[in-house]
């Protein structure tokens, strides 16, 4: 096994990974939402990235064009009508990760009556290409999504610490009644948080396109790793879950060399027993107060 | 009148009434401090005012407006502010960025931070600490940072629960020193104190709360010198705290 | 004056029995349909050509009046959805399955042991998953369903993707549906039961109390950690009996059988349509939506349109009745007796 080659494409692979974690974890942070329906809004956006691409000749970059902004208002829309009844109930987690559950059911079965279950990909020059750095051969389309990830993710840094409303989301999510009572519109930034969280499933879905071959029940795989990744990083930390995004893509890139593709989601869901077994809290959590 | 609560009942979730139509009045420029048991809904009646709890029955007017079921911002924006228990600090925040989410509303960040100077000239021990996260400080110092931050934007009506709750005395006078400055700089204080002696020190007026209805008002000195209230309120013999 | 609100135990407190007009009335039903349940087999007279059908869709709705019943434990006592609970369903019909086929033992005595190896692998699993308060125990068991799967596509020792046969029951042919029927009635009866107790019990008042409040229920000195992983063990007992069962009646074993997130999603639709943290709920909800099931012709299984249909009908729930129409019911006072065993 040549471990300098497994390693670059785990980190590569792994920064687009970070960028769809990203967006799950900011959804948990503001608003407390476990979004199960995160992976078939990214399989939304990949769909889309897909028909504009065999329709119309878009590149998946360019459909980022697309794909980013409509998910965002898409998010909002959702946000808006779906969430605000359950707002006082009692059992307000429980309620919304079933309410996202039976979204993700809705557009599962839509997608699939759309589109069958043949599997879909769209298939660019540069998903078939490498770069050549030295020994290493770096897969071209797995590249490019990493530095995409990497631009998204700066500048979902950059929002959330420098601007008015970026320091609202921090508000809330670390405190969401000190944030209202210093005026913050705690529904309202809850709406744009989901927004930009939709925003960047959005454009993990438009990068998956090319990368794997998708079907309407692919979600349930990416959502089950994302969460492992979120669990693992400490439930509501962006830092956390790009750390765990870049960590279990390699070891994961390592257990498919060694024991074939087929088991490389396994790594995810092992890691979140293990994480759970030994330091529940996850990396950069905090332990649960009394 | 500043504020007006008329036969005002509220609970939470779906049980029963922890307010029960109660009715009070607050004048401009006072200190007022409410005492009473536990369960007695004192919180609950600042959280009713701030906007956190919507009342079931009754009205709550600001300066003749019915401000009832509106929004911490938007009481906020009339200058209605709560300072809740804690925790309410945003503990990972530094204490500069804490008081700069104090100062959200105000749109003009160069008069934010001009208020950000004073409130540091104010209060130098967070000027001290104005890098470290909010979360390092002490108790004391946490609580302080709390009512600074809630000057930032210059309330008009300022409501404080529990203000040394879990403090050590020193801490407590400490805090009740700044309460005393936040008197004379002329903003309407609504207390909720479990020390009765200290809130009934700093403060005009009482309300004396119990199941949900006030039971007495007068001015503080009397109430704490009255021999009836206290024996069912504040235990057998005047402590001293 | 005791304040309620800030009291989990008594806000939660399960409503009082019947009056003893509605005790009398409950007993009776109960023995009616037990009669009516016990006495179907020999329906045949009556019902002529649709004699196998009918044996076949109610032993498909007590098939699912256990697994919704059960699964009502963790995610509607305990309010810790689980969304693998049909790894428990999978595990028993592969543990008999595979019996069957090297030793050749009945699923039917196997079932019993199926029911002990689903309780200790729920033991197992919530002693890991179950230490934190928060969604990760949800994340948990989505991950657990997709690792069941993984691993059961690929084990030769059971035929992978492709499944394993089972030999084929020695039944005479007109009662070959019978047995099936008993050992899910059978099932099901036990589910509702084992419901019944935990409800009425300390655990029972307990997962009330720590689905209302967590944090409020530790205070008081319950032990929150315990409770909830007896009660996800609990859960996985009678979906590994009826697995066994479901697995001999299919002839065939294959994954997309059992670890299907449709599968897990059915389950909690039942639960929370008929009413979840209620003993009569599930069982309402589970015959309610294989009735319906049946009236539009599609498959137990998932269809494009089955999803769709599945998941808006839970968003509707959710939103607009979300105690479900044992809770509605009993909330506007309108609860019959007999659905009234909280």
């Amino acid at each position: 096994m040549n471990i300098p080659q497994t390693l670059i494409l785990g980190l590569v692979l792994g920064g687009v990974y970070a960028l769809m974690a990203s967006g799950v974890t900011l959804l948990f942070g503001v608003m407390r939402i476990v979004n199960l329906a995160h992976g078939v809004f990214m399989l939304l956006a990949a769909y889309g990235a897909f028909f504009l691409f065999t329709e119309w000749g878009f590149d998946p970059f360019l459909s980022l064009i697309v794909t980013m902004p409509s998910m965002f208002i898409f998010g909002m829309v959702i946000h808006r009508f779906l969430f605000p009844r359950l707002e006082g109930s009692d059992r307000y987690s429980e309620m919304t990760v079933l309410l996202t559950f039976g979204l993700a059911l809705v557009l599962e079965g839509l997608l699939g009556f759309f589109f069958t279950g043949i599997f879909r990909s769209t298939s660019p020059a540069y998903a078939t290409e490498s770069i050549l750095l030295g020994d290493l051969f770096i897969p071209k389309g797995q590249l490019y999504g990493a530095v995409a990830s990497v631009v998204l993710l700066l500048a979902l840094g950059a929002l959330l610490g420098y601007t008015k409303i970026g320091h609202a989301i921090q508000a809330t999510s670390q405190n969401r009644t000190a944030a209202q009572t210093v005026g913050v519109n705690v529904s309202r930034v809850s709406t744009f948080a989901f927004g930009v969280g939709m925003a960047l499933a959005g454009a993990a879905g438009s990068l998956m396109s090319y990368l794997f071959t998708f079907f309407p029940g692919q979600h349930w795989q990416w959502i089950a790793i994302l969460l492992s990744l979120i669990v693992l990083g400490g439930m509501g930390s962006i830092r956390g879950a790009i750390v765990g995004a870049l960590l279990l893509a390699v070891l994961a890139g390592f257990v498919s060399n060694a024991f074939g593709a087929t088991w490389s989601p396994m790594t995810f869901y092992l890691a979140l027993f293990v994480i759970l077994l030994i330091r529940p809290e996850g990396l950069f959590g905090e332990k649960e107060a009394v | 009148m500043l504020l007006e609560l008329d036969n005002v009942s509220a609970g939470y979730g779906g049980g029963p009434d922890i307010v029960d139509e109660l009715s009070l009045e607050v004048e401009e420029g006072r200190t007022y401090c409410m005492i009473g048991p536990n369960g007695a809904g004192k919180s609950t009646v600042l959280k009713l005012i701030g906007g956190i709890l919507a009342p079931r029955s009754g009205s709550i007017g600001f300066h003749g407006h019915e401000v009832g079921g509106l929004r911490p911002d938007q009481l906020l924006q009339r200058g209605i502010c709560l300072v809740p228990q804690d925790p309410s600090l945003f503990t990972k925040m530094s204490v500069r960025k804490n008081l700069m989410m104090g100062a959200y509303l105000e749109s003009d960040r160069s008069v934010a931070r001009d208020r950000l100077d004073e409130i540091f000239s104010m209060f130098p021990i967070l000027a001290d600490k104005e890098r470290q996260p909010a979360g390092t400080l002490s108790g004391g110092q946490q609580q302080i940072l709390l009512l600074a931050r809630a000057l930032m934007i210059r309330p008009a009506f300022m409501m404080i629960d529990e203000p040394s709750l879990g403090l050590a005395p020193q801490a407590a006078d400490q805090v009740f020193e700044i309460i005393a400055e936040l008197k004379s700089l002329g903003i309407t204080l609504l207390l909720v104190e479990q020390s009765v002696e200290r809130g009934l020190a700093v403060s005009d007026w009482a309300f004396v709360l119990d199941l949900g209805q006030k039971r007495f008002e007068g001015p503080s000195d009397q109430i704490l010198a009255d021999p009836r209230i206290r024996e069912l309120y504040m235990g057998k013999a005047p402590t001293v705290e | 004056m005791v304040d309620t609100h800030q009291d989990p135990l008594l806000a939660t407190q399960p409503p009082a029995q019947p009056s003893s007009n509605g005790r009398r009335s409950r007993v009776v039903c109960s023995i009616g349909l037990t009669g009516l349940l016990l006495l179907l087999p020999l329906s045949r007279p009556i019902v002529g050509g649709l004699y196998n059908y009918v044996m076949q869709v109610a032993t498909i709705a007590l098939m699912w009046v256990a697994l919704a019943t059960s699964w009502n434990l963790i995610g509607g006592y305990a309010g810790y959805i689980s969304l693998g609970n049909n790894v428990f369903f999978g595990i028993g019909g592969y543990l008999a399955g595979a019996l069957l086929v090297y030793q050749g033992w009945s699923p039917f005595v196997t079932a019993l042991l199926a029911g002990l190896v689903g309780f200790l692998v729920g033991l197992m699993v919530g002693l890991i998953t179950l230490r934190t308060r928060g969604p990760a125990f949800i994340i948990a068991t989505i991950a657990l369903l997709l690792m069941a799967a993984l691993i059961f596509d690929n084990w030769e020792l059971v035929g992978g993707a492709n499944g394993l046969s089972l030999p084929l029951p020695q039944f005479p042919r007109d009662w070959a549906r019978a047995p099936f029927y008993l050992a899910m009635l059978i099932a099901a009866a036990g589910s509702v039961v084992l419901s019944w107790k935990v409800a009425h019990s300390k655990l029972g008042l307990g997962l009330r109390a720590l689905a209302q409040d967590e944090v409020k229920a530790e205070v008081l000195g319950i032990d929150t950690k315990r409770y909830k992983i007896i009660a996800f063990a609990l859960s996985g007992i009678f979906p590994a009996v009826v697995g066994a069962i479901w697995g001999y009646s299919l002839t065939y074993l294959r994954p997309s059988i059992f670890f299907t997130i449709g599968i897990a999603a059915q389950m909690v639709l039942m639960a929370i349509i008929g009413g979840r943290a209620t003993v009569a709920g599930p069982a309402v909800g589970a015959i309610l939506l294989v009735t319906l099931n049946e009236a539009s012709v599609s498959q137990f299984g998932s269809s494009e349109l089955n999803i769709v249909v599945t998941g808006g009908i839970l968003i509707v729930v959710l939103l607009f009745f979300p105690l479900g129409i044992v809770g509605s019911l009993r909330q506007r006072g309108k609860l019959p007796a007999f659905l009234d065993w909280d």
